[in-house]
């Protein structure tokens, strides 16, 4: 009788007990990331109620008033939700599609390049972008386009050139937005790929070359094919972001330009501007909730996509 | 009988307040954290902050430090340093027309200050502010707010001009209206190949209310409502005010506005990519690069002495909004207050502090002019700095807008007080009091509409302003039917209930 209850549990519970002894040395590796996320992702959730108080300031989040959905209406009955979303997933559709084809391509090109000084300097100098704030690159971009006395301004113009207005041209930003952003992002995806391509199996390329397949042919059978799994996890990561924009790079590059917004305001970027007047965290906090809400949901079923097709490219 | 009880009664208050002065407990040394907006000072604010830290610990057994809001998107930073507190700040300077008083106080951020406290430990402060302005300070029945009443300055806006350039360009007595200035920001467009008219850094958000808002008061009666996250709301007129204005909704002014700007845009009176600009504006009319510049008339006051230095001859103008129409409302007197954090530990030390601040010479003038004999000298009431000072190196700055004293104050002698005083005598001829001080807009009912409201405004406002548009009519047009659509009607509506609720006879 005894042997029955507690039988069928104890294996379940060592099993557990031993995985943790057995893996001991790659979980104590992963201990700095599970911390982190621990305090800056689990532990701030319960704060999320925020979103359905009226926050008071000398109250606090959990003994200020309950108002239910209401911050949530914000959004909604605004007009430009449709608006938002479409810049907002296009952009990120752009950025993800685009950004990971161009690091895809860098990474296989540096790959086959054989100089070594060349390799590591082109690296460096493609990552350096990533390291620049977006209040930098904005200047950067409006001191070489503004049109009075921007740099290619000046070009265009001892060229005999007209040029055009690109900060009263709403048209052009969706180029200049997604060119920036690769811009900035091409090195550091590009390493990640390029890490990836470092850690295949090097005999497989050299059975391939033993047996005459030519570069065009060993990334197109060997390369991709082994980073599939690297693109797919990207990939999934980066989906789960897809209603969420880059608040920093919109906001310096566009700011508060109200001429180029229908094709470059995006959910953050409206929340800042409706927020920053009323300086309401219970309706900023409705709206980053229901992008998380929304991307989580977007990322479980991708995953169940990708499990469909081939469960060993799932993240879980 | 019922005399004698009153003035017993009377005695016994006076009494009590008497014996609480004496039993005020300051035996521990505190340090009263004063929230205060502008840029760390580099200059001798530290020398001045130690001595005037050693009369607080002789007299109130406290010490003040600064924490300070820096220019630099300021108007999140306040808000957020309020949101934010945890008993890290005491005193937060404060105003009802530009740093949100209001709001942030139907947020919890402020303390209330009940009589007693204010009569226990602000005791030169609250009776040298009437019981009318302290009514002007209540929200819900209690005061929040400690005025700056005392203190004669004018922050209406307008345009600050070289009246130099005005002459040359025909103008012999100058601008006085939006009409002159286009003839003024013509003539420096045709004659002055290296100057901008008017270089604006039409990236901030501050320029549409202030141009439209200006615009507006030049040609019609309307008095603007402080407190609302969108400057749409206007009362009709000074002897109609508790009516709202429909301006922004039908009408032609509005409509007039925009072609006229967008005529300004396409004379080049601005660089194109306004509304990208972030430049220092200030500094390029100093070094005669832009020719005006949009601000108020306590800044043209300083500024046209250092305009006068740098720029000999420029004779700085001022040409201010509703200058047309005589349409000036006289300065609110929460244009600048303080209030105690909600959260602070030390609110009583905290009002003894500040009653100091602002009635006791010896600091106030520390604050203010920084030590006497060595940075400045009084002749006739006023004070002349020595030769070379400079302000950002040897001056002090503790920006105390918050309870400046005019019982206190000594006049600046380098200021240009014979212009000055013409302007200021200007205004006294037509100026109204500001008619809606009793008024605090509650943002509970419509706070969704508004947000939406804000939102339209930013996304037109910016573009009318600066003429950045093809047709500047049907912009007016597309403009109204947005504001319809987010609901304008439904907030005028309860605006308007909330205006008759305390106006109504």
């Amino acid at each position: 009788m005894q042997k029955s209850i507690v039988n069928p549990r104890k294996p379940a519970r060592r099993s557990a007990w031993r995985t943790l002894v057995q893996y001991r040395t790659l979980i104590f590796m992963c201990l700095p990331a599970i911390i982190f996320f621990f305090i800056f992702s689990y532990m701030p959730m319960p704060g999320a109620y925020i979103a359905f108080t009226n926050f008071q300031y000398n109250k606090g989040i959990f003994a200020s008033p309950f108002v239910g959905l209401k911050n949530f209406q914000f959004l909604f009955i605004s007009g430009q939700l449709g608006l938002l979303l479409r810049n907002t997933v296009l952009y990120n559709i752009a950025f993800i599609v685009l950004g990971n084809v161009v690091q895809l391509a860098f990474a296989i090109l540096l790959n086959e390049v054989t100089n070594k000084i060349y390799k590591k300097s082109a690296q460096s100098i493609m990552f350096l972008p990533y390291f620049i704030s977006d209040v930098l690159v904005s200047l950067l971009v409006y001191n070489l386009l503004n049109f009075d006395f921007g740099f290619v301004s000046h070009i265009v113009r001892s060229l005999g050139g007209e040029m055009p207005k690109v900060y009263q041209n709403a048209g052009a930003w969706p180029f200049i937005i997604v060119l920036v952003n690769l811009w900035k992002s091409t090195g550091y995806g590009t390493v990640v790929y390029f890490a990836a391509i470092t850690g295949m199996d090097s005999s497989m390329m050299e059975a391939a070359q033993i047996d005459g397949a030519n570069a065009w042919q060993r990334i197109k059978y060997i390369t991709l094919p082994t980073l599939k799994p690297t693109v797919i996890i990207l990939f999934l990561f980066a989906i789960g972001g897809i209603l969420k924009g880059n608040f920093g790079l919109f906001y310096n590059l566009v700011g508060n330009n109200a001429m180029l917004f229908n094709t470059t305001d995006i959910i953050e970027t409206y929340v800042y501007r409706s927020m920053m007047n009323s300086f309401n965290f219970s309706q900023s906090s409705a709206v980053g909730l229901f992008q998380s809400v929304v991307g989580f949901f977007i990322v479980l079923g991708a995953n169940a996509f990708v499990k469909h097709l081939d469960p060993d490219y799932a993240l879980f | 009988m019922k005399k004698l009880l009153a003035v017993f009664l009377a005695m016994v208050m006076l009494l009590g307040v008497v014996p609480a002065l004496a039993e005020i407990d300051t035996s521990e040394h505190v340090k009263i954290v004063y929230l205060v907006t502008g840029d760390k000072p580099t200059n001798r604010t530290d020398e001045v902050l130690a001595r005037i830290n050693e009369l607080l610990t002789e007299k109130v057994n406290a010490e003040l430090e600064f924490r300070w809001i820096e220019w630099t998107d300021w108007q999140t930073q306040y808000n957020l340093a309020l949101a934010t507190q945890s008993g890290d700040i005491d005193l937060i300077g404060t105003a009802t027309d530009w740093l949100d008083a209001w709001p942030n106080c139907q947020k919890g951020a402020f303390l209330p200050l009940s009589e007693e406290m204010l009569q226990t430990y602000a005791p030169q402060t609250w009776a040298s502010v009437s019981e009318a302005h302290w009514n002007l300070c209540k929200y819900n029945g209690e005061i929040y707010l400690m005025p700056e009443d005392n203190y004669a300055q004018w922050t209406n806006h307008g345009f600050m001009y070289r009246q130099d350039w005005a002459r040359e360009a025909g103008l012999e007595n100058g601008v006085h209206s939006w009409a002159d200035l286009a003839v003024y920001f013509q003539y420096i467009k045709d004659n002055k190949p290296d100057v901008i008219p008017w270089d604006a850094n039409g990236n901030g958000s501050s320029y549409s209310p202030q141009m439209a808002g200006g615009w507006q008061t030049s040609h019609t009666g309307n008095i603007a409502i402080e407190g609302f996250p969108v400057a749409i709301f206007y009362g009709e007129s000074k002897d109609n005010p508790y009516t709202l204005s429909r301006y922004y909704l039908e009408g032609d002014e509005l409509v007039n506005f925009a072609k006229e700007m967008k005529k300004w845009a396409d004379a080049g009176y601005w660089r194109a990519d306004v509304l990208n600009y972030t430049g220092d504006v200030v500094a390029e009319m100093e070094e005669g690069k832009t020719g005006a510049h949009q601000h108020h008339t306590q800044t043209w006051t300083g500024e046209r002495t250092t305009m006068e230095r740098k720029q000999p001859g420029s004779d700085l103008g001022f040409f201010w909004f509703g200058e047309e129409t005589g349409n000036l409302i006289a300065l609110n007197i929460t244009h600048g207050a303080m209030a105690v954090a909600a959260q602070s530990k030390h609110p009583e030390r905290a009002l003894m502090v500040y009653d100091l601040m602002r009635n006791d010479p010896e600091i106030y003038r520390l604050m203010q002019y920084g030590f006497e004999g060595e940075m400045y000298t009084v002749e006739d009431g006023k004070f002349s700095r020595p030769e070379g000072f400079e302000d950002s190196v040897d001056g002090v700055s503790f920006n105390f807008w918050w309870g400046r004293n005019d019982n206190l104050e000594y006049k600046n002698a380098q200021l240009d007080w014979d212009a000055i005083d013409a302007m200021y005598a200007t205004y006294d001829q037509v100026k109204i009091d500001y008619p809606y001080g009793q008024y605090i807009y509650d943002n509970s009912m419509v706070g969704v509409l508004m947000d939406n409201l804000s939102n339209v405004y930013n996304t037109y406002m910016p573009r009318i302003v600066f003429g950045m548009n093809d047709d500047p009519e049907a912009l007016v047009a597309e403009f109204r039917a947005a504001l319809q659509s987010a609901g304008i009607e439904m907030v005028m509506e309860e605006i308007q209930n909330q205006l008759n609720a305390v106006y109504a006879k």
